[in-house]
């Protein structure tokens, strides 16, 4: 087995900084939404239940075609973008979007799960003595969904980690600014003689993979024994 | 439930035995950079020839030599470098007695007009985009091409890898790079991108096109039958009216 070359260094870095910019980029919104979904009574929460959940079932190419259209040069955000000197397609920021988008729903899932299980008497109890919608939110919601948070933000990070159909679009392929570890495969896997390189970094993939997944089941299994 | 099985079976039975390849199938493996060319010529002799059925796989030569390294069906290659033709007949996947050359093309850089006017003007662009180095031949003549010029450096960071030179020159349609190497030939396909300069030919092996029959080819009469119509005169119509030089 062939050792792994500085550009594979770069993809492994690459894939790790846009996941966790991703995740944290989506922490706030999935938590708003998650909210929303479950304890929001209002018109259309359908309607947002399937936006939020498409990308799970949309092909990551066509999330990635419509940030394409959307921002790229002639996308009527990008367009404006580029007035104000802001360039996002072909750049890591447009990896980090790409990644957010498809994890999104991951994250509000995870959430969604565990804020259900909240137990409501808690919630009316906090009402009743006089709490505000806000302050029932901070300090008995938020606490109480903290491993929910963990365990979305761990799914979406794995998710974010394999990327690939949107990332390739919108982030396009260069080596050591957007390139990251499912790119650097797919280059790999579609040249002759480089099998020993491709799969070094499979492997990398696979036990990093493993790795988070082992810390989310190590966090639902905990979330579970306190539910 | 016991239906359902019977269904799900009965289907599956249906695709696994689905008639993989019929005997006037030709499957070819061509360059991307060829797309039009070898459909006209396909069309053609399609119509002189009722009953072929020409099955057409494009894209970075590279990757079609590893596909039919990997057993994909393939009757013909035509690649865009010798490298790749080479890497097919040192395992002995393609008829060594049948290789010669379909045709030879020049490398440009195309792009919105005004970006650049030479290699050096390279530089001061944001975005460029190339063929994947590693499987795509005009990536490896532009690399070769910038690294002669002593650009490979300082470019480093700015270049988009494509998967084939068409979805290269598609980055420098949309407007999405500054500009693109690819072949003169795609560049007069294009409808926004303009051929900005030649790159100077002293700074790159000359872009050639071997084209083989493989060895499964060599048996099948009417791969065999197109391949000596790729060499007649009236392919090299074609290749000319597409910009193609077969000198």
């Amino acid at each position: 087995m062939s050792t792994l070359s500085p550009s594979d260094y770069d993809a492994i870095r690459l894939s790790l900084q846009v996941a966790v910019a991703a995740t944290l980029l989506s922490l706030p919104f999935g938590f708003v939404v998650a909210y929303l979904i479950t304890f929001g009574r209002f018109r259309g929460k359908v309607f947002i239940e399937v936006l939020v959940n498409l990308p799970l079932t949309l092909p990551p190419v066509v999330v990635g075609y419509f940030l394409l259209l959307l921002l790229g040069k002639h996308g009527w955000l990008g367009a404006l973008l580029n007035h104000a000197g802001i360039r996002l397609i072909f750049t890591l920021k447009a990896a980090v979007i790409a990644s957010a988008f498809v994890g999104f729903p991951l994250l509000v899932r995870s959430l969604r799960v565990n804020m259900e299980g909240i137990d409501p008497e808690l919630i009316s109890a906090s009402r009743t003595l006089g709490a505000r919608w806000y302050d029932t939110l901070v300090t008995v919601i938020l606490p109480l969904s903290l491993p929910g948070l963990f365990a979305g933000s761990s799914l979406m990070f794995a998710r974010s980690l394999g990327e690939f159909g949107a990332t390739i679009i919108v982030a396009g392929n260069i080596p050591g600014v957007t390139q990251t570890m499912p790119l650097a495969i797919y280059e790999y896997a579609s040249s002759p003689g480089s099998e020993d390189m491709a799969l070094s970094l499979c492997l990398v993939s696979v036990g990093i993979s493993m790795v988070v997944l082992l810390l989310h089941e190590m966090l639902a299994k905990k979330s579970a024994q306190k539910g | 439930m016991k239906n359902a099985i019977k269904i799900v079976t009965s289907l599956l039975c249906l695709l696994l035995t689905a008639a993989p390849a019929l005997a006037a199938d030709v499957n070819l493996f061509v360059a991307a950079s060829l797309k039009e060319v070898v459909n006209e010529l396909s069309g053609n002799f399609a119509h002189q020839h009722p009953g072929v059925r020409f099955l057409k796989n494009y894209g970075a030569s590279g990757m079609l030599a590893k596909q039919t390294e990997n057993g994909a069906p393939s009757d013909l290659f035509i690649s865009a470098n010798i490298e790749w033709m080479d890497y097919l007949k040192n395992r002995k996947l393609v008829d060594a007695a049948s290789i010669g050359t379909f045709s030879y093309n020049t490398l440009v850089f195309a792009g919105a007009p005004g970006k650049a006017s030479s290699m050096r003007d390279l530089i001061r662009l944001q975005r460029i985009a190339i063929g994947s180095p590693k499987s795509v031949p005009a990536g490896e003549y532009a690399m070769e091409a910038l690294r002669k010029a002593g650009l490979d450096r300082q470019l480093e960071k700015k270049l988009v890898m494509a998967r084939d030179v068409r979805a290269c020159l598609m980055y420098a349609e949309q407007g999405e790079v500054d500009g693109a190497f690819v072949y003169r030939t795609d560049a007069l396909q294009a409808k926004r991108a303009k051929i900005l300069f030649t790159v100077p030919q002293e700074l790159y092996p000359q872009v050639t096109y071997p084209m083989a029959l493989t060895v499964a080819g060599s048996k099948n009469q009417d791969a065999v039958a197109f391949f000596a119509y790729l060499h007649g005169t009236e392919a090299k119509a074609v290749l000319a009216k597409y910009g193609f030089t077969t000198r």
